[in-house]
């Protein structure tokens, strides 16, 4: 990163008194085009040949020339982390870069779903759900069906879309809830518990299963319970096996760099190729 | 201190797997696991409509009388029940069995509209509120063989419907609506009289109530109807009332009518080929599209260009028809299911189907079947969702809220519902358990 070509310093403008045409002491204000003093080559540091400033080029009257700041521009980066993702879990995980940090708390502001990948199998019970815990029951699983589990599938959609609508807090009295309901786009923007907004059951083959979840504020626990509990209706016991996270927001799989691409090229163009999307759901929905 | 035969560190890989294969497997459905039928209830209960006794005199110290059960509640019933209605205050719960009892009743008696109840402190008298499923006792020839098809309530009578013993109607009759003659000044509580009603071009296959008169479609395709016709309910053509089921004809005659609906006081019928006819009150808009005026008394065909019809309901001021595609349209004047802008229309609008839960994820939902309370209704989905929208009177939608509901809004009942009743103030739903 220090190796890299340094930005042209930011310009801004500034309203600077000069001397006014009448003359005679007066002052009047003139706009001016200035660069920021902030990314100014005597500033921060920069390491290489750096042009002094001209007289009328800063704010402040003439600057005196004094030694330069040598070194490496940038010695550490803020690096901030987006939702959560735990160690038995997989999948894309966001970071923010920088300035990336502040749009990582627009983005949570955003409250957009992210979409998980499950994998389940039946006939066994463990103390966290998972399938390293350890084993509290096993229990029979020939009787499930694919369609018994689509059944309770559509029970859990059909109650969480209750609680999507409950925890908007609009008033579901007036016409514009209606029309946000009707085109599908009431969701909470404050806080809630975890909301399933649709489940979809992409793989089953007895033992295994395989869920699609698209959810709101959760865990990947709460994700794993929500497995246990299935086993549970189904009048069997099931245990997670897999959460993988496909999307997070705007960001997929597909932009996702895997671990032999962690360098500042790839991460660049990562950066770049996102940005738009970004910058365009920021502004739908935050405004 | 450890003793000596317990393991030095934690169990290996090996050990785990070892203990895992060996541990027992429990089985807790069992060969001949079915899914279960059950019946919720919900809305106001003092009238005891709700067949919960504890509800509305607490049999535990601890129970407080529950006015309004605001979300649905099982019902405890002896058979499987397959047909159920919700009238003005009672219900009626109906068996498809061979047994003995095949109908039972609770609520609303004051006009022996659930027969006669034989009351424990008198003999001689009747109860007049039941707060529990109590039989009915039909006067069958046959009663071992007979099966009930369907049961219908209205606002002070009912009707049940057998498959071959004819229709049996019992409760107030000053209006005919039990389809005999008026009696003056007849004492209609604590009365045994239940009627039966055999005459009728073919076999009756559907028997609906409205609020205070009766309609029979039969198996040919036609529509019979009796009880009171001031806003020409009955369809045949007067005002008067009628004491014996009679044809009706209009735009209906020759036609294949294969469902009627009605509850207040306006009917809606619908024909093999899917059009949609009408006759009755239109004080609200309902007929609005054929005629001006306010009491329609001969059936008419409604123009409606909404695509073939399947189902049609009729609420006390709204209508609602559901198409083959499964749309829902509704018109007339209340609380729609379109916002609160919405309040009257002559000219059926639909309702967006992803207010029913279809969307790009799961876009196969339709809607099955659409029933009508007095100022309610209910639409059920193919995936078993029940969705309610309408006046919230005394807690009969069953959102757990108090407040109106101006769009379908999904009631969350443990099971999948298979058919809905709505009443004035409560609701009935027989549901199917998951597994």
């Amino acid at each position: 990163l220090n190796a890299a070509p340094v930005r042209a310093p930011r310009q801004r403008v500034r309203f600077l008194p000069a001397p006014a045409p009448g003359g005679g002491g007066a002052v009047e204000l003139v706009a001016a085009r200035v660069p920021v003093l902030a990314d100014h080559p005597l500033g921060k540091g920069t390491a290489g040949p750096f042009p002094l400033p001209g007289p009328g080029e800063t704010g402040t009257g003439s600057i005196t020339v004094s030694v330069a700041v040598r070194g490496p521009r940038f010695k550490k980066l803020k690096i901030g982390a987006g939702h959560r993702l735990d160690v038995k879990a997989s999948g894309v995980f966001v970071l923010g870069v920088g300035h990336g940090n502040k749009l990582l708390t627009d983005l949570y502001n955003c409250h957009l779903t992210k979409v998980y990948i499950v994998g389940g199998l039946f006939g066994k019970a463990t103390d966290d759900f998972s399938d390293t815990g350890n084993l509290v029951e096993k229990t029979t699983f020939d009787h499930i069906t694919r369609e018994k589990l689509e059944r309770i599938l559509a029970v859990i959609q059909g109650t969480n879309q209750k609680a999507l609508l409950m925890y908007s807090n609009i008033d579901m009295k007036t016409q514009e809830a209606y029309e946000l309901a009707v085109k599908g786009l009431i969701r909470p923007m404050g806080k809630c518990p975890p909301i399933i907004t649709a489940v979809r059951c992409l793989h089953f083959a007895l033992p295994e299963f395989q869920l699609e979840i698209h959810c709101l504020h959760e865990t990947q626990q709460y994700l794993r319970k929500m497995v246990h509990e299935m086993g549970l209706e189904l009048k069997s016991s099931a245990v997670c096996t897999q959460v993988r996270r496909i999307r997070d927001g705007v960001f997929t799989v597909d932009d996702a760099l895997p671990r032999t691409q962690w360098n500042l090229q790839s991460i660049q163009e990562a950066i770049q190729n996102c940005q738009l999307k970004v910058e365009t759901e920021l502004e739908k929905t935050l405004g | 201190r450890r003793g000596l035969g317990a393991a030095a560190g934690p169990p290996s890989t090996r050990q785990l797997r070892e203990a895992e294969e060996a541990a027992p497997v429990f089985q807790y459905a069992g060969k001949a696991a079915k899914r279960k039928d059950r019946v919720f209830v919900w809305g106001f209960s003092y009238s005891g409509a709700l067949g919960v006794p504890s509800f509305v005199k607490p049999d535990a110290g601890w129970k407080k009388p529950r006015r309004i059960q605001g979300t649905p509640y099982r019902l405890e019933t002896e058979e499987k029940i397959s047909s159920a209605a919700c009238g003005y205050g009672f219900t009626l719960l109906a068996s498809n069995t061979r047994d003995i009892t095949k109908v039972w009743g609770t609520g609303l008696n004051k006009d022996s509209q659930l027969g006669f109840q034989r009351s424990r402190r008198d003999q001689t008298k009747g109860y007049e509120y039941v707060l529990e499923p109590s039989p009915i006792p039909l006067p069958l020839e046959k009663p071992q063989q007979t099966r009930v098809l369907q049961v219908s309530c209205g606002r002070a009578h009912s009707l049940v419907l057998t498959d071959s013993e004819g229709v049996f109607t019992m409760g107030n009759n000053s209006y005919g609506q039990c389809g005999r003659k008026v009696v003056e000044d007849e004492i209609y509580s604590g009365s045994h009289l239940i009627h039966q009603l055999k005459e009728f071009d073919s076999q009756v296959v559907q028997v609906v109530c409205g609020q205070d008169h009766s309609l029979f479609r039969t198996k040919k395709g036609s529509v019979y109807a009796c009880g009171w016709g001031a806003d020409g309910q009955t369809g045949l053509g007067h005002y008067n009332i009628t004491s014996v089921p009679t044809k009706l004809h209009g735009d209906i005659a020759g036609v294949n009518i294969i469902q009627v609906s009605s509850y207040g006081d306006c009917c809606l019928a619908v024909s093999d080929e899917g059009d949609v006819f009408g006759w009755g009150n239109s004080e609200y808009l309902q007929l609005a599209s054929v005629t001006e005026t306010t009491q329609v008394n001969v059936p008419r065909h409604l123009p409606f260009k909404i695509g073939k019809v399947k189902e049609a309901a009729c609420g006390g001021t709204g209508n609602a028809v559901l198409t083959e595609e499964g749309n829902v349209f509704v018109w007339g004047y209340g609380i729609l299911g379109k916002g609160p802008n919405l309040i009257e229309t002559a000219v059926p609008e639909m309702i967006p189907p992803s207010l029913f839960g279809c969307s790009d994820f799961s876009p196969n939902v339709r809607v099955a079947r659409v029933r009508c309370g007095l100022s309610q209704f209910a639409a059920l989905t193919n995936r078993g969702e029940l969705f309610v929208w309408g006046k919230n009177l005394r807690g009969c939608l069953g959102t757990g809220r108090m407040e109106d509901q101006y769009f379908p809004w999904r009631v969350t009942v443990p099971g999948e519902v298979v058919d809905v009743a709505c009443g004035v103030d409560h609701m009935v739903s027989l549901v199917r358990s998951f597994t």
